[in-house]
């Protein structure tokens, strides 16, 4: 869910946006109403996460997806998150945790409870699923407790948990060594999944529309990591602020001609722009990395902030979930799940290598390293979102253990969370962004007095 | 050995933790450190190191540990990390972390690089239960084992593998044996006694453990000055309670804590290793199967909650059963996903039992727990 979402909900749009990425709005407020008449058609619902891996195989059941972080995100930009958060708190959840699946539980709760949708909810409202897809392992906890949590209130639909593990970055890891139980792992889980959905739908995997898709996604992947590429370019054409809006077909859209056609879309916007030395803004000053941390999707504003003062994201780390799939060496197979699971393993050991001979590197620190090469970065930004562990444990330790094996950059630590506004201070952010411009200034000055 | 004997020599150990670990230390013996029941402490024994669990500390502020680390992890993960910082667990050699919950997985790097140790491993466990899991946690298990015997250099001989099991599966015994002592009404033993001689024998090489534990089980058979006032029997429900700051505080305010569903309780001790045919697999089996604890995923039961209840938290019923259990006091720490988002089906699993239930959110500190007096001695009050 994207603040473009969130102003055109408002009638506004966001000030530097791509032609693009307007068009997402009204591409997720479609999927979402489709899911509202899915059953009307005899369609399948499923909740399930972003970043699953496994979309082909949801797509090629036929099965239509409900995104449950995304409708959470929908609540958080439209700034109505707060009731479904303190009835999930009212429950018995702390508000501690991860604020997406507390306004999920929260939500689902109040709708089993009235049989109906919650008065007003965000557009329309997010259906009861026929079935519940999990996924644990390292990705996060919130990611297999949310839909057990819930069960409590829907407990006759069935839930499938896929382990999708990958073997977490150690200095003397032998990667060979380790790969080939994970990958037999994967394959079982996401076999598992296939077997799951057949007995749940009584519909037959078709293998050969799998494969398709799966080609479709690597494609897709490619496509993306080019048309991103583009953005090194000084002026960039595209910045964060966008990318929260084309993160969209990256997360929901995998292994559809959909997502593929947006992203040819946005490619060749790109390249016109480039030709035309167009920006995100005529005077870029600084060029910055968003460097972590899930936004504040009620606050996307800040991005336009930035821009005022001369300001551009040219990259993020966040949502930017694929590599060149040249890149990844998967090994030659025919068997599409095979395929996943070598692409799953080798997405999250991508940068397993270059860690390893840097001396105190990391993988995670290693890309930070990568990004502000390639994109002649002055300083990175990074967003604390208090409820989720996951995805903001170790950004402390990453920014310092940067600038100790690579070099003093500036680094910023932005603070609130994805949807729940209460932990979020306009005041206090926009004081923070002024000091941390004033840092680059400064900084600037002094290169420039060298 | 007379009963203030063996029970000050708990005293000491539990105040000063890891003295004996830092002793043979002196004498040569590598030291492993490592967070959370899942380790499976059994292969670091087998190495020849000693496995010390790292402890936090409820009376240290956390004061460097919150410069270096995200506020948002759960406050015993943060007392760990800043207690290690503060030098407390400097003399060992090692350090390995288990794939348990959010907050202990993502901080591994941060702990690698922080604390000075230059050994260090992570342990990845499936979040499931099933043959297949089981199949890749073994394969997992023995990257572990080649990583420790590549630390010691030497080979992990099965002779040696097959005798840290047994002595662990004597440890878990007699540690039920300490429990049974408590069924009696009133119990011979406080909870926090208990709480003090398991965290003890946490600190020391597990042969030492039995050693301590049957000394302390001889002393509560001989044991005379039973107190004669039957008091509320409670159960403390929770995740990592590795000090006994809340039992002694609701057992101060007129109750008796006489079992509990705890890590460094019966979450740890309750496991039987069943047969060890191939002990890899049995090692697998104990730290996955057979630790009940929520970031663990176990297949969906039935088309009720109550039938799914069941299968999850069954063996609560079972303890609340045995030990004949008045209150439960579920105790979570803030922050703590794989508990936190189980507390409503936990309440309710418990109410169907018509057990009271007092759910209070932690925060891992002395001063914390001495703001929920007025909540505990009103439901001590409701209970009778
Ligand atoms: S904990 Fe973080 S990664 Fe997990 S569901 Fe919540 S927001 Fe997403
Ligand atoms: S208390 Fe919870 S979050 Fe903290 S270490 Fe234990 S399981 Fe993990």
């Amino acid at each position: 869910m994207t603040d473009i979402q969130n102003n055109a909900g408002r009638g506004r749009r966001r000030g530097h946006a791509t032609r693009a990425a307007t068009k997402i709005p009204y591409m997720v407020k479609s999927s979402i109403i489709d899911t509202l008449k899915a059953k009307e058609k005899g369609k399948i619902l499923a909740y399930t996460f972003v970043y699953c891996c496994y979309d082909e195989i949801i797509r090629a059941m036929d099965i239509i997806p409900i995104w449950t972080e995304n409708y959470s995100g929908v609540c958080g930009a439209k700034r109505d998150a707060e009731r479904f958060l303190s009835r999930a708190e009212s429950l018995g959840f702390s508000r501690s945790l991860c604020t997406y699946a507390l306004c999920g539980i929260g939500f689902d709760q109040w709708r089993e409870e009235l049989g109906t949708m919650p008065q007003d909810a965000p557009w329309g409202g997010q259906m009861k699923p026929d079935l519940m897809l999990s996924s644990g392992q390292v990705i996060c906890d919130p990611r297999y407790k949310w839909y057990q949590a819930v069960q409590q209130y829907m407990p006759d639909v069935p839930i499938y948990t896929v382990d999708l593990p990958w073997p977490v970055y150690e200095d003397d890891l032998d990667l060979p060594s380790v790969e080939s139980y994970y990958i037999e792992y994967l394959k079982e889980e996401l076999h598992g999944l296939v077997k799951f959905l057949e007995k749940h739908t009584g519909r037959k995997m078709n293998w050969d529309k799998l494969s398709e898709l799966v080609d479709l996604t690597e494609r897709t992947w490619n496509l993306i990591w080019e048309t991103y590429e583009l953005r090194r370019t000084v002026p960039t054409p595209m910045d964060t602020g966008d990318a929260m809006n084309t993160m969209v077909p990256i997360l929901y859209m995998m292994g559809t001609q959909e997502g593929y056609d947006f992203f040819l879309e946005l490619n060749k916007e790109l390249k016109e722009k480039i030709k035309r030395k167009e920006g995100v803004i005529s005077n870029e000053k600084f060029r910055l990395l968003w460097g972590g941390g899930l936004p504040p999707w009620f606050a996307l504003g800040d991005f336009n902030y930035f821009n005022s003062k001369g300001a551009v994201f040219p990259v993020e780390v966040t949502y930017r979930v694929i590599e060149p799939i040249n890149d990844l060496n998967i090994p030659n197979t025919n068997g599409p799940v095979e395929r996943i699971a070598w692409r799953w393993l080798r997405y999250w050991t991508y940068w397993y290598k270059k860690a390893k001979s840097r001396p105190g590197s990391e993988p995670d620190v290693e890309r930070l390293i990568q990004y502000i090469e390639d994109y002649r970065i002055d300083g990175v930004v990074v967003h604390l979102a208090s409820s989720c562990r996951t995805a903001h444990l170790s950004l402390i330790w990453q920014l310092s253990q940067l600038k100790k094996i690579y070099k003093q950059i500036p680094c910023l630590f932005l603070e609130s969370d994805m949807i729940d506004i209460k932990q979020y201070s306009k005041l206090h952010t926009r004081n923070m962004i002024d000091a941390f411009i004033e840092i680059l200034e400064s900084n600037k000055e002094k290169r420039g007095n060298c | 050995m007379p009963r203030n004997n063996v029970f000050s020599k708990v005293e000491r150990y539990y105040r000063d933790y890891g003295a004996r670990a830092k002793e043979l230390k002196a004498q040569g013996i590598k030291v492993i450190a490592y967070l959370c029941s899942l380790t499976p402490i059994e292969i670091i024994t087998a190495a020849g190191f000693l496995p010390l669990r790292i402890r936090g500390d409820t009376r240290e502020p956390i004061t460097i540990g919150d410069t270096k680390l995200e506020t948002i992890a759960c406050p015993f993960l943060r007392s760990c990390f800043d207690v290690s910082l503060k030098g407390r667990y400097d003399f060992c050699d090692g350090l390995i972390i288990p794939h348990a919950c959010d907050s202990i997985t993502r901080t591994y790097s941060v702990w690698r690089y922080s604390i000075g140790i230059t050994y260090s491993h992570f342990v990845n466990l499936p979040h499931k239960v099933s043959e297949t899991s089981l199949k890749f946690f073994k394969a997992e298990l023995t990257t572990f084992k080649n990583s420790l015997e590549r630390f010691a250099d030497k080979k992990i001989s099965d002779e040696a593998l097959a005798e840290a099991i047994d002595l662990n599966v004597e440890n878990r015994k007699k540690v039920k044996a300490l429990y049974q002592s408590r069924k009696s009404n009133p119990p011979p033993i406080s909870g926090a006694e208990i709480g003090k001689i398991l965290t003890a024998g946490m600190g020391l090489p597990v042969s030492e453990s039995n050693e301590l534990f049957d000394e302390c089980l001889r002393q509560i058979k001989l044991k005379k000055e039973i107190p004669l006032k039957k008091r509320p029997r409670i159960m403390i429900l929770g995740s990592c309670l590795d000090n006994v700051d809340l039992i002694t505080f609701v057992e101060d305010a007129g109750a008796d804590v006489v079992v509990d569903s705890l890590c460094m309780g019966t979450r740890d001790y309750w496991r039987d290793i069943g047969s060890v045919d191939d002990p890899m697999r049995a090692i697998a089996l104990l730290y996955l199967n057979k630790m009940n604890c929520p970031r663990t995923y176990r297949e969906k039961v039935g088309k009720k909650f109550r039938e799914d209840a069941e299968a999850r938290f069954g063996d609560i019923g079972l303890l609340i059963n045995e030990f004949k259990v008045e209150g439960v006091i579920l105790y979570v720490y803030r922050n703590c996903d794989p508990f936190g988002f189980e507390v409503p089906a936990r309440k309710e699993y418990l109410s169907s039992l018509h057990i009271p239930v007092l759910y209070l959110e932690g925060e891992y500190s002395s001063g914390a727990i001495g703001h929920l007096k007025t909540r505990i001695k009103a439901f001590l009050e409701l209970i009778g």
